[in-house]
């Protein structure tokens, strides 16, 4: 009991370690789950778009082409109007782009957009297909407004996963066939022995 | 633009109070269940002998090829599921993987319990899949040598591995936002498949369907409240059996899956409905029956704690299936990403968010099972009675699970033709306003009639949770003690959590795909 308790602690005052020592500690911040959409009323082709409310501002940002692939440009657009006023955000917004996985450290930044026709844009060409995290940042009343959103450039790998699970089943199966088969000819070895041992032990007792 | 479905009116709200209040007030005065009550709860109807169709079902359920055809045809499904998640669109409204896993199966499969029990273990495309590629073998009795048959370890043999996976399993899908990805979708697939293999390859039987997958200890536990069970037609005969071929199986077929002696069952928990014991039973002493709902969870299943823990399990995750559908999810969570400086994909917000909403479910019901513990009298260890009251959870969060799931069959299936149509959803463009607006609208069924069924079931959910409250409740009070001071907290816990889910069902849900 008293071992949990101080585990119990000592887990809380990591976390609130964690907390203190953050950068990003008190910035407005939020994740942006994507969804394709289609404009039927206009030409522009399918995007990928995200509707958000983050503090005082509700942001909806658009990524064009929808899925984006590698040395083909694309473009952000970021709209953000103040929730209680409709009025549209004035500074500038910064987007930055990282890898999507745990351990990310190479952050390059996109640009820094003023708006124009209260729209950030930001263009953008990868080289490399992938999954990426972009980050749109800005600073409104003296607080950080951060945006991450996942864009996957090109498509995901599809043979790669299927290969992986084949490789693992195929490898499994033949370790425990390779098991079975050497606890097979070891029973067959103690039956064989077993059955020697019976033949001298019934000659010996013959009279 | 972020489509809400609506809630249920607030007259429900009204109507669903004045029926809790009804139920509350009758647990509180009717005498305690009597011998009267042990009799209607015995009543039994065998499905083999329903007029007309009886003889039908029978053959249906002796034979071997009806199961086999249904699990070639789910296991082909299923890989086309998986091909169109890794080589399909994008797209999730557009690809098979995403709509039929999430939309019509995850949601179906739990709304099924209700009418078949565990019917789904039986065809389940996993189990299927990892028995044919360990054992070479369609549906016969597998060779001795093909596995490793070990024994599970002792620290195994629990629902913990089954929890674990289920949280994991919540996790991916509302955390991770895995219901809009098919590529992450087939690599799930790919994933559980890879798992069946490994426990079929190492272990004795089926050790996946008992302890590991998530998918079916839910089911398996949710079926102790169905109206149908596959038991003994007579105990005698189980009794004076000397083979016992549903335990060791038969030179054709293959033993319980799930080391279940017929003769003994007690509880459908653990029986996955596939149907060996019904095949190799030399005198055809099992059969299908209908039973009063929940009469099981009321007498005849055994406590234990680790399945009393998933039982909880289950009812905080319906909850926090709910809560992270609701319009004010997205900006608490915001909220706390901001408290606590959480980055990237808010996945450690998300975690905590999940830890409150168990541990808050977890803390009311042990505060709950503590004052019941009290007020009985009986010197009871406090574990035992958390095992026996737990059954209490399993109407309650089934009764959610099934009104939350209906409301995404109802609305979310309207884009099934389209899909079966094009599965890859090869050259497709994603959903215009106009569509999102047009499936929105698109009810299987008429709305009001969904809010009639969300609410009655809910009610239901309730008045099954006080009547299996008063039958564990009634083994555990000393005579003599006050039985209805000692219904009061788990009444209370019980009352609670309908208000709550009931609040959830009343709130506009965020619209999946």
């Amino acid at each position: 009991m008293t071992l949990s308790a101080s585990r119990q602690l000592h887990a809380f005052l990591l976390l609130l370690l964690l907390m203190a020592s953050s950068r990003m500690a008190l910035a407005h911040h939020v994740l942006g789950r994507p969804a394709y959409s289609l404009n039927e009323d206009s030409n522009t082709p399918p995007s990928m778009q995200v509707e958000t409310q983050i503090g005082d501002y509700f942001v909806t940002y658009m990524v064009f082409p929808a899925f984006p692939r590698p040395n083909e440009p694309g473009r952000i657009n970021l709209y953000a109007r103040r929730m209680d006023n409709n009025q549209p955000f004035p500074g500038q917004v910064t987007f930055r782009v990282r890898d999507d996985n745990w351990f990310h450290s190479n952050e390059e930044t996109l640009g820094v957009q003023p708006p124009v026709d209260n729209v950030f844009r930001q263009n953008f060409q990868f080289l490399k297909a992938g999954s990426y995290i972009v980050s749109a940042s800005f600073e409104a009343d003296g607080a950080p407004y951060i945006i991450d959103f996942p864009l996957r450039i090109g498509k995901p790998s599809a043979v790669g996963p299927i290969g992986l699970a084949v490789a693992a089943i195929v490898i499994l199966l033949l370790l425990v066939n390779l098991i079975q088969r050497k606890r097979l000819v070891r029973d067959r070895i103690r039956h064989a022995h077993a059955g020697d041992k019976d033949r001298t032990r019934s000659q010996k007792q013959r009279p | 633009m972020v489509m809400n479905y609506p809630g249920l009116p607030t007259t429900w709200g009204w109507i669903v109070a004045a029926c809790v209040a009804a139920i509350v007030l009758w647990a509180l005065t009717a005498p305690t269940p009597g011998t009267a009550g042990e009799r209607h709860l015995a009543a039994r109807w065998r499905l083999g002998r329903t007029p007309l169709v009886g003889k039908h079902l029978l053959r249906l359920t002796t034979r071997h090829w009806p199961l086999v055809v249904l699990r070639v045809i789910m296991v082909v499904l299923f890989l086309l599921i998986i091909a169109a998640g890794l080589f399909g669109s994008p797209i999730p409204q557009r690809n098979i993987a995403t709509v039929f896993t999430w939309n019509i199966w995850w949601t179906g499969v739990i709304i099924s319990v209700v009418l078949v029990g565990t019917v789904w273990c039986a065809v389940c495309p996993w189990d299927t899949l990892a028995r044919w590629l360990v054992h070479h073998r369609l549906w016969r009795r597998p060779a001795p040598h093909t596995s490793l048959n070990l024994r599970v370890p002792r620290y195994l043999k629990n629902l913990w591995p089954a929890l674990f996976l289920f949280i994991a399993l919540t996790w991916l899908e509302l955390g991770a936002g895995i219901t809009v990805s098919p590529h992450a979708t087939a690599l799930l697939a790919l994933f559980m498949i890879v798992l069946a293999v490994a426990s079929q390859a190492l272990f004795e039987r089926s050790a996946f369907c008992r302890y590991f997958c998530p998918v079916g200890r839910t089911i398996g536990c949710y079926s102790q409240l169905a109206p149908v069970e596959l038991r003994p037609i007579d105990r005698n005969t189980c009794e004076r059996c000397e083979t016992l071929d549903c335990y060791y199986g038969n030179e054709a077929l293959p033993p319980c899956p799930t080391s279940l002696v017929m003769g003994r069952i007690q509880q459908n928990s653990y029986c996955i409905s596939c149907g060996n014991c019904t095949q190799s039973c030399p005198q055809q002493n099992i059969d299908w029956q209908l039973r009063p709902p929940g009469v099981e969870a009321m007498r005849g299943s055994r406590p234990h704690w680790d399945e009393a823990w998933f039982m909880l399990g289950l009812l905080a995750l319906t909850g926090f299936h709910g809560i992270t559908m609701m319009p004010f999810w997205e900006k608490g969570i915001s909220h706390l990403a901001r408290m606590i400086g959480d980055s990237g994909q808010l996945l450690t917000s998300f975690s905590i968010g999940l830890a409150i909403c168990m541990l808050a479910v977890i803390g009311l019901y042990a505060l709950a099972v503590g004052a019941t513990r009290f007020w009985t009298g009986a010197q009871l260890h406090y574990r035992h009675v958390f095992a026996s009251l737990a059954f209490v959870c399993l109407p309650l969060a089934f009764a959610y699970h099934v009104a939350h799931n209906l409301n995404h069959l109802v609305r979310e299936s309207a884009g099934i033709s389209s899909v079966i149509a094009n599965p890859f959803g090869t050259g497709t463009l994603p959903l215009c306003l106009a569509e999102t607006s047009q499936r929105l609208n698109h009810l299987l069924i008429p709305q009001t009639m969904l809010h009639t069924i969300q609410a009655s079931l809910i009610i239901v959910g309730f008045l099954l949770a006080v009547q299996i409250l008063r039958h564990r409740l009634q083994r555990m009070a000393q005579p003599g003690r006050g039985h209805r001071t000692a219904l009061l907290p788990m009444l209370l816990f019980a009352a609670v959590i309908t208000g709550f889910h009931m609040w959830l069902l009343m709130q506009p849900m965020v619209m999946r795909m």
